[in-house]
């Protein structure tokens, strides 16, 4: 291609610089069509990121930034509960993306084995149904649910079962011991069940004559399971944990509608920390400050997601993620 | 002998352990849902309502604090995933002319913004200063360009026959003719899939209404039901209703949409999956 417009370059310029315009003319129907795209982009996406400047200003949105070099990074390292939500983020993230995908292929190999296919239709509509509930709407229910009251249904169970006394309930979501706990058993309860669509549709393309020429051999149901399912989906595991891996820095909304005053020294994450800081401080918002930890927050990010991308292209034949 | 017996109870504990799960997924919403009938305060274990009645559902859609942001989700869910629509299958479709001078650097401006961003901050002071934010056209617009979904509408553009496009061209189409006469009727499929991914974020938005709005005649249905737990905003309580009542109808009233519509659509949501990570 590149070679083809070069040879044409070479009798006359001025006769390409034509070829190019008439080429323009052609798809000028195109360059309409995307031009409400670009706007968007440039509005909602580049805009902001000339933003980034006053990461190196003291700017409250009331006087003009006023440039102050690195003073807000300086700030950030310096500050305890920046740390504390840095690293919270990289933890909760991580493990709950662990957690999540290790039982969505245990559920989706165990699920697999459905002989029923209506059963298993039944099973498959009501796991996936969480997913597209709000998170708004799961910790509305689970705050009712592990609320720590004669209302709450679990904490009524374990009293009935003798586990906690009633003047004693465990507030799962405002207690920094049970906090994390709560939060990757309602993570694994919304997310699990999406998780299988992935890893059953690798599945349903297993070649049924593996499972026959294992059963001429001898192999049991686990034996199948256990050296042609699990395999099978190996590759899939792969592309789920690096897909999501990228991703893991931009933990906000599933931590903050389940987060409270009382639990932050365990739950708060980078975006919520920015939120607090930002909207729920009491004072003059700092947003130079903010934006510096928004910076850190999206360089990481960056880097995470083009190793990822290396990542991917090294193991899945060339292909990228982004 | 032994593997015999093994084949026979296998079924039987697999079969188990699926409805243990199920019934995992379901307690909690059945829960709600019992809660939101029960007109006397609610006991943690009872799993049936002691005194039913409709008047939690009443109140939620009588009470103007209530049914206004109802129609706020509604309005936005619509204008937001056609403004969706229009821009993703636009992008996919300029995505795909693979000979339009300055192709490449549409699709990497905007495969950029996938890796970097400006970030919460800069993103609230661009929109505060076009005085986008406390209005109704801030999410309904903001989230409309998603560009991953607008690669999953290319991947499937890209299977339609290059052969169609040509007839089109010779025949005199223009690119939006082309466009509605041959792009948008084969890809249904693609629409439906993604249309229902964004109507499913519209209506279940929260994050960008927590940051935009702070005018709360303009709060849709997930910050009403949000406020109303978090105990900030209760509702207005009429005779003969609970708090609790009327916080349960709420939720429900919130997810009922989808679960209604759920069953038929579940084939549509499975495939947008896996137009978009499976994708040979």
């Amino acid at each position: 291609m590149k070679n083809n417009k070069k040879q044409s370059a070479a009798p006359s310029a001025n006769n390409s610089r034509k070829h190019l315009a008439a080429k323009i003319y052609k798809y000028r129907g195109f360059y309409l069509m995307f031009l409400p795209v670009f706007v968007f982009a440039v509005i909602f996406f580049y805009l902001p990121m000339i933003g980034i400047r006053y990461a190196f200003t003291d700017y409250n949105g009331i006087k003009d930034p006023t440039f102050t070099g690195l003073a807000n990074f300086e700030k950030m390292f310096s500050m305890p509960n920046f740390w504390s939500a840095f690293f919270n983020t990289l933890q909760i993230s991580i493990i709950r993306l662990f957690l999540t995908v290790a039982v969505a292929v245990i559920v989706s190999i165990f699920l697999n084995e459905i002989a029923n296919i209506h059963f298993k239709k039944v099973v498959q509509t009501i796991i996936y149904l969480p997913h597209f509930m709000s998170w708004v709407v799961t910790a509305s229910v689970f705050s009712l649910i592990l609320a720590p009251t004669s209302q709450g249904l679990v904490n009524s169970f374990l009293v009935q079962l003798g586990v906690v006394s009633a003047d004693n309930m465990i507030y799962f979501l405002g207690d920094n011991k049970w906090w994390r706990f709560a939060f990757y058993l309602i993570g694994i309860w919304k997310e699990t069940g999406w998780q299988t669509v992935i890893f059953m549709a690798t599945l349903s393309g297993i070649n049924t004559e593996l499972y026959e020429a294992a059963s001429i051999d001898g192999a049991g149901r686990w034996g199948k399971m256990r050296y042609i399912t699990f395999p099978a989906l190996a590759n899939t595991i792969l592309t789920v944990l690096i897909l999501n891996l990228a991703k893991v820095m931009n933990l906000f909304e599933s931590a903050f509608v389940l987060q409270n005053d009382a639990v932050l020294g365990t739950a708060n994450v980078l975006e919520t920390y920015i939120y607090y800081q930002t909207f729920n401080s009491g004072a003059i918002p700092n947003y130079g400050y903010t934006t510096a930890v928004g910076l850190f927050k999206s360089a990481i990010g960056c880097v995470l997601v083009l190793f990822c991308n290396w990542l991917s292209k090294k193991v899945r034949e060339g292909r990228g993620i982004v | 002998m032994k593997s015999k017996k093994k084949i026979q109870v296998f079924p039987i504990v697999n079969g188990l352990i699926f409805i243990i799960i199920s019934l995992i997924i379901i307690v909690p919403l059945w829960k709600v849902l019992v809660d939101s009938f029960d007109l006397k305060t609610a006991y943690g274990m009872k799993l049936w309502p002691e005194e039913f009645g409709f008047t939690g559902y009443v109140t939620v859609l009588t009470n103007q604090t209530l049914y206004q942001p109802l129609i706020i989700s509604f309005i936005t869910t619509i204008c937001g995933t056609i403004v969706a629509l229009i821009l993703s299958t636009f992008g996919a479709y300029v995505l795909i002319q693979y000979d339009m001078p300055g192709r490449n650097f549409f699709a990497n401006m905007l495969l950029f913004t996938m890796i970097f961003n400006g970030g919460m901050i800069p993103t609230y002071l661009v929109l505060k200063s076009l005085h986008l934010t406390n209005t109704l056209w801030v999410v309904i617009l903001f989230p409309a360009l998603n560009v991953y979904n607008l690669v999953l509408m290319r991947n499937f553009f890209e299977g339609i026959p290059a052969s169609l496009f040509e007839s089109a061209t010779l025949d005199g189409c223009s690119p939006m003719q082309t466009f509605i006469k041959i792009v948008l009727p084969m890809s249904k499929a693609a629409l439906a899939s993604i249309g229902l991914m964004f109507a499913v974020a519209y209506w279940n938005d929260y994050t960008h209404y927590k940051l935009y709005i702070t005018n709360s005649d303009l709060y849709n249905f997930q910050m009403k039901l949000r406020g109303m737990i978090m105990g900030s905003d209760s509702p207005a309580v009429t005779a003969g209703v609970t708090e609790n009542t009327i916080k349960n109808a709420a939720i429900i009233v919130v997810i009922l949409p989808f679960m209604i519509l759920y069953p038929f659509l579940q084939k549509y949501f499975v495939k947008g999956v896996n137009i978009g990570a499976v994708k040979e």
